[in-house]
């Protein structure tokens, strides 16, 4: 069997989710058994412009990215979103809240007026392109990322959950923070990380994205009984889920 | 059986021995809350505890465990755990929760994996020191036990009283330290006041309906808005299901490792609130609504157990009501507004003493207890085997038949033939991508080789697509009802009416009643199909078509090309069946939307509710009736289906 090629693309995001791909260390070697990386500006230098499998970091924020956005998928068989910039948008549509000339002159200063770093209404990858394949959380979780690959190049549907992360707190144990009186966004968000933040102690941020069905309603509802406002929640829910 | 008591040091000292001999897991405080987990040392163990986040039974059935390890084309191997260990601190509604998982694992077809590991567990319980706030233990009979222990003990002051219930718990006591002695009739009577007391410490929410009342009271609100409306805050999590002591559902997945040649298979602890549960392969998902779900978790403990098993499956622990972060699973403010909304269900017992008052003292009111009495059937060494390892088989040929849908042929490798009934179904493995249940097109046969016919909708069907001749797939069963074609249908006039893929299954009754045509009368086969290249077994057909005594009505919903025939869904050809007798006897099978105008239709044509036979698709997913997901009211599709009467589903409104 062929290998299938794989290329890394990133747009605007903090390339977090690429260092998790370098992370993995031992088990990069045996994915890299599996595929052949054409290219990766982070961790290679050549390029290639054929490939089977593109993997896709960030948010596109620049009409010039959704044209480079495109000209990916048309290349590609199997087009993977990579973390929570590029499946929801993230923490770059946190940007929606403020006024875009504004928040240019906060980060770029005097140098917000130059043409490279206007940017327009923050995109996730699949309001441009269709995307096949999410890997989703912020930073992504390298062992999920890995499980995707592996299904695709095995020919099988990666199985990513569509229930609440409740339920990874609930199998393993680990009380509600409701219970702590947090604001947990946990309810609405959907799972596959393990419950990475409340086994720390953490309440969920929503990193994952909210769940298609997210009963964001009953969550407005309950906050009352935990003494706390719709403010609150949607001050949670804000970091990762702006719309 | 012994009964000794102990000081407190005594007992500690016993359980530092048992910790020398075997692992020991038992309740300690983790952060402010209670667990199960191995105790390093008796110092660490707190009796005292109210009630733990988690139950013990997921040392029993844990939320993930292996059950297969598999080579791809070289076999499979089960898993089974046989390490001894000891569940210490057990509190009598938890030893209540085993039994129920016993009696649900062990009857009819004994799962092995949770079976291995409760002969090897023994239970060391402790009556209730602190009550959890959210108990009601004490009016569902549980408060206290008699049996279901190995060991059982009993705080009085500083001392303990400790009695074996079993053999195994007997064993353990001897190891108690020189100096504990018998326990006299003044411990055993203040053990009875404490007994007496817990009963009515552990009535923290107050319940007014009688647990064995709730099946009544369930069927009198199934259409109640009250569901939806309580869902409405439902975030389908899971969590009432993920910590109760009696929620037995699974699903399994197949991980595969690095090679792609080798991987393991596990089922992981499912819930029935969480979305998709009853979803099938196709996308029809059965309880796609929040309502739906939340019903359904009521309805299974509260009236299907109790109805299939004959106790009630929940004993009154209250850990969904502290996990649901909503606050709407708790089962004691459910069943009493269930009761302020039905008035009526127990208006003839107005003379009678309140349910609640009355359970102490008055024999039940219906055929169900609280509580297995009789512990597990325990089975012979040579008649355990693991009833989810698939059996090898070999693809024997394939060919498309449609753009969608391929024709397989397997045989199994041990050579022995497959033995199905029509109507029956099989789980197909193909290893790594998982297994699904398929209906078996082909007549029961002599010899080892089976045919199915498979649309490529899913992981698994895709995965079947792409196999090669000579490819291996794992096999279980057959399973489930078939048609009865060596009894009820003997020497009737038949009617089949098939939609779409329907026509897969009764295929093979068609074929066997062809090559027993002296058995019985009349044949009429109705089949529809979406378009005329779309329509399955062309060959057959024209066959069919041929046969005397047989005739074939089709129609298509939309033609296309030189179709000539009917035009129409299959109730446009349904008059032309003739006169429907006392001798006919139809056999319906479709997608969902079908059946209820074939049914409409042929009930017209005075046709009995019990002459018409139906098979219904669910999302099998064990085939034995443990793992809970094709479930249709009382009714588990893949034990007393898929073939049903229609006699049997009137009135279930979940089924068509």
């Amino acid at each position: 069997m062929e290998k299938p090629r794989v290329a890394i693309f990133d747009f605007a995001g903090c390339e977090g989710c690429q260092l998790q791909i370098i992370n993995l260390e031992e088990e990069i070697l045996v994915l890299l058994q599996l595929v052949d990386v054409v290219e990766w500006r982070e961790g290679m230098s050549h390029q290639s412009s054929s490939y089977d499998i593109a993997i896709v970091e960030g948010s596109i924020t620049r009409p010039e990215d959704a044209e480079r956005l495109r000209s990916i998928r048309r290349q590609a068989k199997w087009l993977i979103a990579l973390g929570s910039c590029a499946t929801h948008g993230g923490v770059n549509k946190l940007r929606h809240l403020l006024d875009f000339d504004i928040a240019a002159e906060q980060v770029y200063g005097e140098a917000a007026s130059q043409t490279h770093l206007q940017s327009e209404h923050v995109r996730a990858i699949n309001e441009v392109v269709d995307v096949d394949s999410y890997v989703f959380g912020c930073p992504i979780d390298a062992r999920e990322f890995a499980k995707v690959v592996k299904a695709i190049v095995f020919g099988k549907r990666p199985e990513i959950p569509e229930y609440p992360v409740c339920v990874e707190c609930k199998l393993q144990g680990i009380i509600c923070r409701y219970e702590y009186g947090e604001v947990c966004v946990g309810p609405l968000t959907r799972a596959g990380c393990d419950a990475r933040c409340p086994s720390a102690g953490f309440r969920c941020f929503g990193c994952r994205g909210l769940l298609e069905d997210a009963n964001v309603e009953a969550a407005r509802e309950v906050m009352d009984r935990y003494g706390k406002t719709t403010d609150e929640l949607e001050a949670r829910m804000a970091l990762f889920n702006t719309l | 059986m012994s009964t000794v008591k102990m000081e407190e040091s005594q007992l500690l000292e016993w359980v530092d021995k048992l910790i020398a001999l075997q692992r020991v897991i038992g309740v300690q405080e983790k952060q402010d809350h209670f667990v199960y987990d191995t105790l390093r040392s008796a110092s660490d163990l707190r009796l005292d505890h109210d009630v733990t986040y988690l139950p013990p039974v997921k040392f029993l059935f844990p939320q993930r465990e292996q059950l297969i390890d598999f080579k791809l084309d070289e076999g499979y191997e089960s898993r089974i755990e046989s390490e001894p260990f000891v569940l210490l601190g057990v509190h009598p509604y938890d030893v209540v929760a085993i039994s129920q998982m016993d009696a649900i694992y062990s009857t009819g077809h004994e799962d092995q994996h949770y079976m291995s590991r409760r002969r090897n567990a023994t239970i060391i319980a402790c009556d209730v020191e602190t009550p959890s706030k959210n108990t009601f233990a004490g009016y569902m009979g549980t408060a206290t036990v008699k049996e279901g222990f190995d060991v059982l003990l009993t705080r009085i002051e500083s001392e303990y009283i400790a009695e074996a219930g079993s053999e195994k718990g007997e064993a353990l006591l001897t190891l108690v330290s020189e100096g504990v002695t018998s326990a006299t009739a003044d411990h055993l009577a203040r053990r009875e006041e404490v007994w007496r007391n817990n009963v009515d410490k552990m009535k923290q929410q107050e319940l007014k309906v009688d647990p064995r009342d709730w099946p009544a009271l369930l069927q009198a609100s199934y259409s109640d808005p009250i569901w939806e409306a309580q869902a409405n805050l439902c975030f389908s999590c899971g969590g009432c299901n993920l910590v109760c002591g009696t929620c037995a559902c699974f699903d399994v997945q197949d991980q595969l490792n690095w090679d792609l040649r080798e991987g393991t298979r596990s089922r992981v602890c499912d819930a029935c609130m969480v979305r998709g549960f009853m979803q099938v392969a196709g996308g029809h998902d059965f309880q796609s609504q929040r309502g739906m779900r939340y019903r359904h978790r009521f309805f299974r403990k509260g009236s299907y157990i109790p109805e299939r098993f004959g106790f009630v499956a929940c004993t009154g622990c209250g850990r969904c009501t502290s996990a649901c972060v909503s606050d709407i699973a708790n089962p004691v403010k459910l069943y009493n507004t269930l009761l302020e909304r039905h008035p009526e269900v127990f208006a003839h017992r107005a003379e009678e003493p309140a349910p609640t008052q009355a359970q102490e003292t008055k024999a039940p009111t219906s055929v169900f207890t609280l509580y297995p009495t009789k512990g597990w059937v325990s089975k012979k060494e040579g008649e355990r085997r693991d009833i989810y390892l698939p059996e090898l088989a070999t693809l024997v040929r394939s060919n498309p038949i449609t753009p969608t849908e391929t024709f397989y042929q397997f045989s199994l490798d041990s050579g022995r033939a497959l033995g199905h009934e029509p109507g029956q179904f099989v789980m197909i493995s193909v290893m790594g991508y998982g297994e699904a249940p398929f209906s078996i097109t082909s007549p029961p046969r002599d010899d080892d080789t089976f045919d199915m016919v498979i649309r490529k909708v899913g992981t698994v069907t895709t995965a079947l697509a792409n196999l090669q001749r000579g490819d291996k797939v794992g096999v279980r069963g057959p399973f489930g009802t078939a048609f009865p074609v060596y009894d009820e249908l003997l020497h009737k006039d038949l009617v089949i009416v098939a939609g779409g893929l329907g026509i897969v299954p009764v295929r093979s009754v068609i074929l066997y009643v062809l090559s027993h045509r002296e058995d019985f009368g009349r044949l009429t086969i109705a089949y529809g199909m979406r378009t005329p290249s779309e329509r399955l077994f062309v060959d057959d057909l024209r066959r069919f078509r041929r046969e005397p005594g047989v005739t074939l009505l089709e129609t298509v919903d939309r033609t296309e090309g030189r179709w000539t025939g009917s035009v129409g869904p299959v109730t446009t050809v349904l008059p032309e069946i003739g006169p429907v007798t006392s001798n006919t006897r139809a056999i319906v099978c479709g997608p969902p939307v079908m059946y209820r105008f074939v049914l409409s239709d042929l009930l017209a044509m005075g046709m009995p509710e019990d002459h018409i036979f139906l098979s219904l698709e669910r999302r099998m997913k064990c085939g034995l009736g443990k793992c809970g997901h094709c479930q249709i009211h009382g009714l588990y599709a893949c034990q007393d289906g898929p073939v049903l009467k229609y006699s049997q589903l009137v009135g279930l409104q979940e089924a068509l």
